[in-house]
C-alpha cells in the first residue's frame, strides 16, 4: 500500500513544492532543477506517455474489433492505418540512406512515411476541418434568433465582427450602415406608435438629415467611425472582448492555483485512482 | 402579405442540404474568379511588420510553428510571408515545432521560400530544428538550454556541427520570437513561459478563434502584435507586397460571411412571422 498511495503523495508533495517555491529561493541547485531537470524529466515521462497512449488506443480498436461492438469496421480502419504508420515510420523507408537517413525521412519527399502524411492525413485532416464552415453556417441559420435583448446583443456583435473583419466590410461606407439604422428604428417606431404616417416623417427626416450631413461631409467611406464596421470590429475585439478574455484567465489562473495548492498538500489524489 | 410569409416561413423550413450547395457555391466561386476586394491592414498586423522591420539585419529569429494541415489555410500563410519577410531583411531563422505536424508545414514552408525563392543555405541562413514533446516543458527548455533539448535537428544533424547555432545556447540569444499556432501548446505558452520572463520581443500568427483569448496579452504588450486568422494573413501579404493563398481566400471569405448573414436575417424573419402567427391563433 505504501508504494501505491504514501511514497507518490510524498514525490508529487516534494516536487511540486520545490518547483513552486524554487521561484522565489535565489539557490542555483533548486533553480536548476526547477528549470532545467525538471523539464527533461517532463520530456521523458511525455515520451513514454506517447507509447502508452498509442497501446491504449490499439487495445480498445482491437476489443472493438474482437467483440464486433458498433461501428467495429471503423476500428478495423484504424487499426490499419496505425499498422501502416508504424511500417512507414520505423520499417520500410522507401528510399535509400543516401536520400534520408532514419528519423529524417519522416519531413524528406518521396519517403513513405511523407507520402503517408501528404496524400492521406492532410487531405482527410482538411476535410475535417472544412465541414465546420457548412455546419456553421446551418447552425447560424436555425439558431441565431433575436429571442430577448442578450440574444439580440450577441447577434449584432456576430454580424459586426463576421462583416467588419473581412474586406467587404471594408468598402461597405459609413453612411449605407446609417440609412439601415435609420430604417430599423423605423420598423421599431412602427411597432410602437402603430401610425403609418408617424412612421414615414421620423423615417423621412432620418434619411434627410443622414443624406445632408453626407453632402456636407463629402460622403467619406470610413467617417463617422461609430458607423464604420471595420472600426466598430476591431472595437468590440479591444474592449468588450478583452475585458471577458481577461475575466475568464483570471477565474482559470485562480482554479490552477487552487488546484496545484490541493495536489501539495495531498487533497487531490485523482492521480493515484482515489 | 400573407402570400410574402409564407414564402418567408418557406424558406425558414429549407432543408440544410440547399444551405450546405449554397455555402459551397459561394466559396467556390470567387477562388475560381477572384474579385480583387481591397485589403486594409489593421493595427495589430501593422505592429507585427513594423517590429520586423526594426530589427537590425542578420538578427536571430526563432519561428515556431504549432499547426496541423486542418488549419493550414489559415497559418501556412502566415509562415510563408513571415519567411519571405525575414529572408529578405537577412535575418537568421531557427524553426522548432511544438506540435508533430507543425514539422511537415514547417518543411513545406522551408522548401517553398528558403530553397525555391531565396536560395538560402541551410546552416549557415536557417536551422530546422523540429518537434520535441512536451508542450510547455519544451519552451522552458528552450528559455534555460536549447542544446538539452535539441541535440541534432531534423536531419538528424548534430546541433555543435551547425555553424549557425554557435554561440545559440537559450531563449535570450534570440532578438525575436513568432508562434505560428493554432492552439495548445502554442502563443500563450511562448508568452507565459518564454517572452515574457526573458524580454525577448514576440508576436504570433494565430486562427481566428484563437484571437479572443490571444488578445489580452497583445493589449498588455506582452506581444507586439498579432496576425488574426486569414484575413491578418492576407493583411501581412500585402504589407510584404507578395500576394499569395490568403488574398485569394479573403474573397471567398467575404462572399460566405455576406451569405450566412443573409441566411441569419431570412431565419429570423421567419422566427417572427412564426411568433406573430402563433399569438394570433
Amino acid at each position: 500500500m505504501i508504494w501505491k498511495r504514501q511514497i507518490p503523495i510524498l514525490i508529487v508533495t516534494l516536487i511540486g513544492s520545490i518547483t513552486l517555491f524554487g521561484w522565489f529561493i535565489d539557490q542555483p541547485t533548486i533553480k536548476e532543477f526547477v528549470s532545467d531537470d525538471a523539464t527533461q524529466w517532463f520530456d521523458i515521462l511525455a515520451s513514454f506517455a506517447i507509447i502508452l497512449g498509442a497501446l491504449n488506443l490499439i487495445k480498445l480498436q482491437v476489443q472493438k474489433v474482437l467483440y464486433q461492438k458498433p461501428g467495429w469496421i471503423y476500428s478495423v480502419v484504424a487499426i490499419s492505418g496505425f499498422i501502416f504508420a508504424i511500417i512507414a515510420g520505423f520499417f520500410v523507408k522507401g528510399v535509400d540512406d543516401s536520400v534520408a537517413q532514419w528519423g529524417a525521412h519522416v519531413t524528406t519527399e518521396g519517403t513513405l512515411f511523407k507520402w503517408m502524411f501528404d496524400y492521406m492525413f492532410t487531405p482527410m485532416s482538411a476535410t475535417m476541418f472544412s465541414l465546420l464552415a457548412f455546419f456553421v453556417a446551418s447552425a447560424s441559420y436555425r439558431a441565431f434568433r433575436i429571442r430577448n435583448f442578450e440574444a439580440t446583443l450577441l447577434l449584432v456583435s456576430g454580424i459586426i465582427i463576421m462583416v467588419g473583419r473581412v474586406p467587404i466590410g471594408s468598402v461597405i461606407p459609413s453612411w449605407f450602415i446609417m440609412y439601415l439604422l435609420v430604417l430599423s428604428a423605423g420598423i421599431y417606431v412602427n411597432v410602437w406608435k402603430k401610425n403609418m404616417t408617424t412612421t414615414f416623417i421620423f423615417v423621412a427626416v432620418g434619411i434627410a438629415v443622414v443624406t445632408i450631413a453626407g453632402f456636407m461631409a463629402g460622403w467619406p467611406i470610413d467617417k463617422p467611425g461609430i458607423f464604420y464596421l471595420p472600426a466598430i470590429q476591431e472595437w468590440i475585439y479591444y474592449y468588450p472582448n478583452v475585458a471577458g478574455a481577461r475575466s475568464i484567465m483570471i477565474g482559470v489562473g485562480l482554479g490552477i492555483f487552487a488546484t496545484s495548492i490541493r495536489y501539495i498538500l495531498g487533497i487531490e489524489r485523482s492521480y493515484i485512482g482515489e | 402579405m400573407s402570400r410574402i410569409e409564407d414564402v418567408f416561413l418557406k424558406i425558414g423550413s429549407i432543408d440544410r442540404r440547399w444551405i450546405f450547395l449554397i455555402i459551397a457555391a459561394v466559396v467556390i466561386v470567387p477562388l475560381l474568379f477572384p474579385i480583387g476586394l481591397p485589403i486594409r491592414a489593421t493595427a495589430t498586423t501593422k505592429h507585427v511588420y513594423d517590429a520586423i522591420e526594426r530589427l537590425p539585419a542578420g538578427s536571430n529569429v526563432l519561428l515556431s510553428v504549432e499547426y496541423s494541415p486542418s488549419t493550414r489555410p489559415e497559418n501556412h500563410p502566415m509562415t510563408i510571408s513571415i519567411l519571405r519577410h525575414l529572408f529578405r531583411n537577412n535575418h537568421k531563422v531557427f524553426i522548432t515545432c511544438l506540435w508533430p505536424d507543425g514539422q511537415f508545414m514547417a518543411q513545406d514552408a522551408l522548401n517553398q521560400v528558403a530553397k525555391n525563392e531565396f536560395n538560402k543555405v541551410y546552416g549557415e541562413d536557417y536551422v530546422f530544428l523540429g518537434f520535441r514533446p512536451g508542450n510547455e516543458a519544451v519552451v522552458k527548455g528552450i528559455v534555460s538550454n536549447i542544446r538539452k533539448i535539441y541535440t541534432v535537428d531534423v536531419y538528424q544533424k548534430k546541433i555543435d556541427e551547425i555553424p549557425l547555432m554557435k554561440g545559440i545556447n537559450n531563449f535570450k540569444d534570440f532578438d525575436f520570437l513568432f508562434s505560428s499556432s493554432a492552439g495548445f501548446p502554442g502563443t500563450i505558452e511562448w508568452v507565459q513561459y518564454a517572452s515574457d520572463p526573458t524580454g525577448v520581443p514576440m508576436a504570433s500568427g494565430v486562427t481566428s478563434i484563437q484571437v479572443n483569448e490571444v488578445m489580452p496579452y497583445v493589449q498588455a504588450g506582452q506581444m507586439v502584435g498579432v496576425l488574426a486568422g486569414m484575413p491578418g494573413a492576407a493583411e501581412y501579404e500585402s504589407l510584404i507586397n507578395q500576394k499569395g493563398s490568403a488574398t485569394s481566400g479573403m474573397d471567398a471569405q467575404s462572399v460566405a460571411h455576406l451569405v450566412i448573414v443573409l441566411f441569419i436575417i431570412l431565419g429570423n424573419i421567419s422566427f417572427f412571422i412564426e411568433r406573430k402567427r402563433s399569438k394570433k391563433y
